[in-house]
Parts: structure tokens; sequence; C-alpha cells
């Protein structure tokens, strides 16, 4: 037995808060709390992870876009010789006419709205939706078949194109520069009569590809604008090198475009060399002067070299109207192979009485080359969305991105489901739209990465302070209380 | 013995013809496509992820890069700079709104020029990460986005403290090799790159390209797992070191490249000096699918790789608009090949499949003849 405590000390016991009751209720609600807190801590810091529709995303992926032409040829009898002049084309040129495949009907077999109509006529030439073909020489039906091809699916062999084309936006801004490397050495430009130029030229191709890409104009003019090199200089005249085109730009100092909007811009510039340097010609590879004026950067837009005559009194000058309507005239020729409009086909013209630039058949093609490249691209995105929220394993998925996600799946629906050219494409333009916009919601980014190391590092010092203690003192009560058991155990059998 | 002669110059003439014709191919591809590569455009982000005055050197980093991809020809446009900022204008700093790139002060790297996209506080690792990955909140402006696609070749230059398999944001944050892996990934997924060059001068920086797994990414870094990267040098009067030895070093090196220059990777590797920069720097190219001598300094650092120059009009006043260049491409000659384009519907190379058949078949016949007639020796002898 321990000695009596002398009487000016209390007996520990009989303090209150050293009641047994009271100290273990306090260490009790200490856990109770730890213990409810988990599951909200658990809430709060996990990610929301929606699932996405992956078996319906799988087997959309796989599904492969072939968009079908019917022709209508004015002859019962030609249309089954130009259906088995496909076939033949098909088994060698089967990369070619993987995304489009053309139904040749007769006259009675027609649908109610073909395509187009091929009619009979002595020089190939399209009117509307109809072109005029020689149809009964059976020597020339081959070549017939191949106009019919060009103009449907134009040939994109050539790397070069491919590279050249912008890449497809529903909107685009096209930026016009008139660029004076020097206006204060004289005989420059000083305006160009920019409204003329866009209303001839430019704005009847907008309107005419409306249906595909919107279009935002801006223009400026500028007084001075330095060339980043020297151009090679020999007797008289001046000229550029392949080289020299590469890094024309001088991107550290002109600035060609506002940064206005996030659209792709596509760039037009009338280069105006400055005394000192005229004329200035594009040289070709072996040093000779190219009767060529301009030249295109890929995807970036297009520039134009203009050497006005020198002003003997050395005045700036407006740009004179018909070389105004000559260079819009270069620039709309650019802007349609940088938009990847293709051409009519060798020796095909278009009618007289069309009044349109483009006849239907080339923004026909254009609209099944972009149908299918908006289609890769949404399919290819939606797999790529699915891969990373499967590989990443902390990337949230938050109901938009789940919406986009639908709504481009339900695009692709329509696109393969749909009859009409026109829908199709707008259908593929949406479910591409949607997908990228799913892709880079800003939502779905990652929490940065961890690793389990790292975890134990910023954990343990944080809590095995906190938790160490309240360990110890729920060991030692539960300890205290057996003892106390056993021992009452004991006096009862005494 | 005649048969066997004949057989066996027939053989020797078979593989010949097969190796020439190989040979004629290899060349015209070549000259078609000279090792070159795809992209249309260049971009660049450029972090520095430290901030404080002693940490001068770091913003030198960034700066001389931004000086160096500047001159040699990518727009301000598509480049991204992260930069704390707080040296040029810092209290401490003798030569307000400067920042020098060598002890003597010879350059000043902050020039009139300096575009800064993400300033201070804004350089985190979510920044980064959201540059890259694209996925931004729409009010995001143009200048601090990277816009880049399929065709684009991105540079990105890193610069900080960091240590194994990951770089400090502002002594605040820090990144890891992980996550920069994930974001290229992404990128790839979504085509935002053609090619990458990673470059990252920290400490233990070869860690930090050690966890990519996305293809077409080149990397270097300044130094090895367990290694440090040190200052070039101080300058007396700023009071701390100027700028690291392994940026120095390239640096100085692209100090001799232009914006036509035909020097390849391979020849910047080559100037790596462990006894210059104290440390070792270390290349992966495992990712990257071209031979590093074929890859030029300038698909990286330069501006434009193609320029295509377009026939003149025909008529030019004609209304016509069937004479476009698109469709007749042997009318077009694209810069970067030798005027030799040959039209393409008349003649299309042998493809590679036949190529490698006739090669095989000219070895095989001849390795078939060579074995018979070793195989044979009796009748060798008798023959004699």
């Amino acid at each position: 037995m321990p000695s009596p405590l002398p009487a000016s000390l209390k007996d520990p016991s009989t303090l209150f808060y050293q009641s047994h009751a009271v100290k273990r209720s306090v260490i009790t609600s200490y856990w109770i709390i730890i213990l409810f807190s988990i599951p909200l801590w658990w809430y709060t810091t996990s990610i929301q992870r929606l699932s996405l529709p992956e078996a319906r995303i799988y087997s959309y992926a796989q599904r492969h876009l072939k968009i079908p032409v019917e022709i209508c040829v004015e002859d019962d009898g030609v249309a089954p010789k130009l259906q088995d002049i496909f076939a033949s084309r098909l088994s060698h040129e089967s990369e070619r006419w993987g995304d489009v495949e053309p139904h040749f009907h007769g006259r009675s077999h027609c649908p109610d709205t073909p395509s187009y109509r091929v009619r009979n006529g002595p020089k190939p030439y399209v009117r509307e939706n109809e072109i005029y073909l020689p149809l009964y020489d059976q020597h020339r039906l081959s070549s017939t078949f191949d106009v019919l091809a060009d103009l449907i699916n134009p040939c994109r062999e050539a790397t070069n194109h491919n590279n050249r084309v912008v890449q497809f936006s529903p909107q685009y801004r096209l930026a016009f520069t008139l660029l004076n490397e020097d206006a204060a050495m004289g005989s420059s430009v000083s305006n160009w009569d920019i409204q003329a130029g866009l209303a001839d030229r430019i704005k009847p191709i907008l309107n005419q590809l409306r249906p595909l890409h919107n279009f935002t104009i801006e223009s400026q003019v500028q007084y001075h604008g330095r060339l980043a090199f020297s151009p090679q200089t020999n007797d008289e005249s001046h000229g550029l090198t392949p080289e020299d085109l590469t890094v024309f730009i001088n991107s550290a100092e002109w600035s060609l475009s506002s940064s206005a909007s996030n659209d792709p811009v596509i760039h037009f510039v009338l280069f105006i060399p400055s005394t000192a340097h005229r004329p200035l010609h594009i040289l070709t590879s072996g040093g000779n002067i190219s009767p060529s004026k301009s030249f295109l950067l890929p995807q970036w837009g297009s520039i134009t070299i203009h050497n006005p005559p020198i002003d003997d009194a050395g005045r700036n000058n407006d740009l004179a109207s018909q070389i105004n309507d000559q260079i819009f005239h270069e620039f709309s020729r650019q802007l349609l192979s940088l938009l990847g409009v293709p051409s009519l086909p060798n020796g095909v013209e278009h009618h007289a009485s069309d009044s349109t630039i483009l006849s239907r058949w080339q923004i026909d093609a254009l609209k099944r080359r972009r149908a299918v490249e908006n289609t890769k691209g949404a399919q290819e995105t939606l797999m790529s969305i699915v891969r990373l929220v499967n590989q990443i394993d902390n990337m949230p998925v938050k109901d938009d991105v789940k919406g986009d996600v639908q709504g481009a799946l339900d695009a692709l629906e329509k696109t393969f489901s749909a009859k009409s050219l026109q829908d199709i494409f707008k259908s593929s333009a949406e479910a591409t739209t949607l997908a990228s916009r799913a892709f880079f919601n800003p939502g779905m980014l990652a929490l940065l990465y961890f690793p389990a190391e790292h975890k134990y590092a910023v954990y343990t010092p944080l809590f095995a302070s906190a938790v160490i203690p309240l360990f110890v003192a729920a060991l030692k009560e539960i300890a205290a209380w057996r003892r106390e058991r056993r021992e009452g155990i004991e006096r009862e059998r005494q | 013995m005649h048969l066997v002669a004949f057989l066996y110059v027939l053989g020797f003439l078979s593989s010949v013809w097969a190796f020439s014709t190989a040979a004629v191919n290899d060349l015209f591809e070549r000259n078609a496509a000279p090792g070159a590569s795809k992209h249309t455009n260049n971009w660049a982000v450029l972090v520095c992820a430290s901030r404080y005055w002693f940490n001068y050197r770091h913003m030198a980093n960034a700066l001389g890069m931004y000086r160096t991809v500047k001159r040699l020809g990518i727009p301000d446009s598509n480049i991204i700079l992260m930069l704390a900022d707080d040296a040029s204008c810092n209290l401490r700093n003798k030569f307000p709104g400067s920042v020098y790139a060598n002890p003597g002060r010879h350059l000043d790297l902050y020039g009139d020029n300096i575009e800064v996209d993400y300033r201070g506080y804004e350089v985190t690792v979510e920044n980064f990460i959201r540059v890259l990955t694209g996925r931004m909140d729409s009010s995001v402006p143009r200048s601090k986005r990277l816009l880049s696609d399929e065709r684009s070749n991105i540079f990105v230059y890193m610069t900080g403290h960091g240590g194994n398999e990951f770089l400090k944001f502002q002594d605040n944050e820090e990144i890891s090799a992980f996550d920069i892996a994930d974001a290229f990934e992404q990128m790839y997924q979504k085509k935002r790159y053609n090619e990458i060059f990673f470059m990252i001068d920290t400490c233990q920086a070869n860690s930090m390209y050690s966890k990519f797994y996305s293809p077409n990414i080149l990397a270097t870094g300044s130094s090895e797992v367990g290694e440090n990267s040190y200052s070039y040098a101080n300058d007396n009067d700023i009071g701390v070191a100027v700028i690291d030895a392994f940026t120095h070093y390239i640096l100085e090196y692209m100090e001799s490249i232009n914006k036509t220059s035909q020097m390849s990777m391979q020849d910047l590797f080559d100037t790596y000096n462990p006894d210059k920069i104290n440390s070792h720097p270390g290349v992966r190219s495992d990712l990257f699918n071209r031979p590093l001598n074929k890859a030029l300094i300038t698909d990286f650092f330069g501006g434009v790789a193609q320029a295509e120059v377009v026939p003149p009009m025909e008529e030019l006043l004609d209304d016509v608009y069937q004479a476009l260049p698109d469709a007749r491409e042997e009318t077009t000659t694209p810069v970067d090949i030798p005027s030799h384009t040959t039209p393409a519907l008349t003649f299309t190379p042998p493809s590679n499949n036949r190529r490698t058949v006739q090669l095989w078949a000219g070895l095989g016949l001849m390795g078939g003849l060579v074995a018979w007639v070793f195989s044979r020796p009796t009748t060798r002898k008798q023959v004699s």
C-alpha cells in the first residue's frame, strides 16, 4: 500500500478531471472526431472521375466514314462501264478511294436527288452540279472517268500539298498587310485600295466558302519594315535565294497581325522593297531570276513582292488600280491554295454562264476532304481522351467533359447517318470541335504527381506528432481499464 | 565449272543490280526529303523556375535562350517566356533595367524588346502544365497560349534549382519528371507537336528527362544524377553569378549559328565539354526518330522550314481560275528540293517493298551459289 499523502495535498484520484469517466470520454471524443472526419477527408480530397461512355467511343472510333457520291449518267449503257472502270481502279488505288465511294447510275435508275449529273458534250465543262463530257467514244471512256475522279476526289498524294493547307478551323482571320521596306527613301506605296481588292477578288470566294468557314478580315499599311538580312546584289537587281525566302519574314520586328482572337490567322503580305533593294526578284536554286513574284509559307500565308517604278521626284504614290487588282487576284489564288480548294482538272472549264468563281464540284470536293479529316480528328481525340483517363489516375473527369464527349459522339452518329454532304460536313465539324473542347477542358488538368515516398515524407511529420500522443493515451487507458477489471475480478474471488 | 562460273557471274550481277537500284532510290528519296523535318512552324517554351536576386543567373539563362531563338527567327507570338523577372529592376541591381549574360557585362540580355508572357507569381507548375497541354480557360489571351499543331517543332527550356526527378518552382512548389512526361504524352495524344527538343539546366538535370515515354522527343540536360550544375562566373560589380556554365557554352556555340545554318544537333552535342561545364551533360535520343546528324539546329531554334515559290499567273487579267497552282505539282518548285521534281502521274518511284525484294533476292541468289560452290569441294578439285 502507498504511504498516505500529507493532508495539504489532495488525493489525485479525487480530482474530477482525473476521474476515469472524464478522462476516457475526452480520449474517446478525440477518436470519434477522427473516425468521423475520415470519410469527409476522403470525400473532399478524392477526384471526381465520371465514367466515359467507353464502349460507344470504341465502336464509333472504329467506324470508317465513306461518303457516297451518287452520279447520274445520261446514258444507261455508259453507267455500268464507268462503274467497271471504277472497280478496276479501286484495286490499285485503294488508298485514294478509301473515303469516297462513287455510284454511277443510268438515267432510268437514277435516285431522286443525285449529287451530280453527267451529260454528253463535246468539250468538258461544268455547270452547277452538271458536267458535260464526251460519253460515247469508247476509247476515251477511261479518260472521261479520270476527269470525273479528279473532280470528285482530287489526288492529294504530294506531301507538299498537305503541308501547305491550313488545318481546319470553323473560323479564320485573314490579315492583309501592305509593307514598305522603307517609305522614307521615297518611291514607295503610300496606300492601296483594299476595299476594291477585297470586294472584287476576295469576298466572292469567301461568300462561296461560307458553308465551310467563317472569316474575319483585318488590314494594315506599314511604312517601315526592315529585312533581317541583305538580299544578294548582282548588277542593278537584287535577289532572294531559296534560303532567304524561308527567313524572309522578320518576325522580331514586323507585327503582321493583331492578336485579338485565338482563331488561326492566314497572312497576306505585299512587300515593297526600298529603293536601295529595287528591283527585288526571287531567284531559283540555280541563281537565275524566277518569273514569279510571290511565294507561300505553308500554313502561314503568302508574300508577294512588287517593284513599283522609281519616281523621279521620290514621291510615294498610291497603288495603281490595275496593279491593285492583279495583286488581289494573286492573293485570292493563294488563299484558295492555302485553304485546300482543289482546282478543276486540266481541260475542264467552268461554263461561261456561271458567274461564280468556284464550281460546286470544287467546293463539294473540299467539303468531302474536310469531313473526312474532321471525322478522323474527332475519333482520334475521343480515343486519346479515353486512353489518357485510363493511363493517368488522377485526371479528373467532370460533367462538362462528359457532356462534350456525349455531344461529340452524337455528332459523329449524325455524320455517319447523314445523307446530304452539307449535313455530313456540318456534323463532322461539330464532332471535332466538341471533342477538342472536351480534351482541352481546363478542369481536365491532372493534379500533380507525387511518388509514394513524397507522400510519406509530407504526411509523417504532420500527422505523427499529433497521432502518437493520442495512441499512447488510448493504449494507456485501455491497459488501465484491463488492470482494473482484473483486480476487480480478483477482489471478488477473495 | 563453266556452269558454276556462269551462275556465279549471274548472281553477282543480280546483286549488283539490286544494290545499285537501292542506292539510286535511296539517293532519290534523300533528295526528295533530305532527312528533313516535317514541321512548318516553331514554338519555344522558356521557363526560369527561380526568383530572388541571388538566382540572377537563372533569369540570365532563360533570357539568353530567348534572345537566341528570337534571333534565329521564332516570332514573339510563338515564344512563351515564363520568368520571375525580378532581377532587372531589383534594388540590388547596380545596373537597373539590364540583365547581363557574362562577367564584364558585354551583352545586355534585357534589351528593349522583351515580351514576358508569365511573370512573377504566374510562374507556377500549374500554369506550365496548362501551357503545354493547352487546357486553358477560354479567357486566356493568345500570347499566353501554346497554339501548336502536329506540324510544330517545340523547344522547351527549363532552368532553376532541382534535384533527382524534380525542379523547384520559386521555392514554393515543385514539378516532377513524371508531370512533364505526362504532359508531353497528352500533347502527343492531341497531336500538339511534330518534335520536341527538351533542354534543362539544373542540378541532376538528366533525371528530369528519364521518365519521358512519348515519341519524337529529343532531350538534353546539364548534369547526371548525383551531380551538381555549376554557374559559369561571377561579375564583381553585380555581385552574383551571372549565368550557368552549361547554358553559357550552348549560347556561345549558338552565336555561330545563323538562320540558314546547316549545323546539326549532333554538332551541338559534340561541343559539350565536361571539363569546362564542370558536370556531365546528357543526351537522350532513343525517342527521337531522326538521326541526330540530320536534325538541324534550326529545326528547333529557327523560324520557318520551307517556302514555296508560286508560279506566275499566265494570263494576269484573265478571270478564269483554272490555272491554280495546287493541282499541278510539277509547276510548283518547293524551295528545299533541287529542281528535279518529276511529274507525279507518269513516273512513280519503285516502292520500298519491291526494292527490298530485289535486294534480298540478289543477295539470296549469290549466297546460295557461294554455299553451293563451297559445299562441293570434291567436284571442284576434279574439274581443275
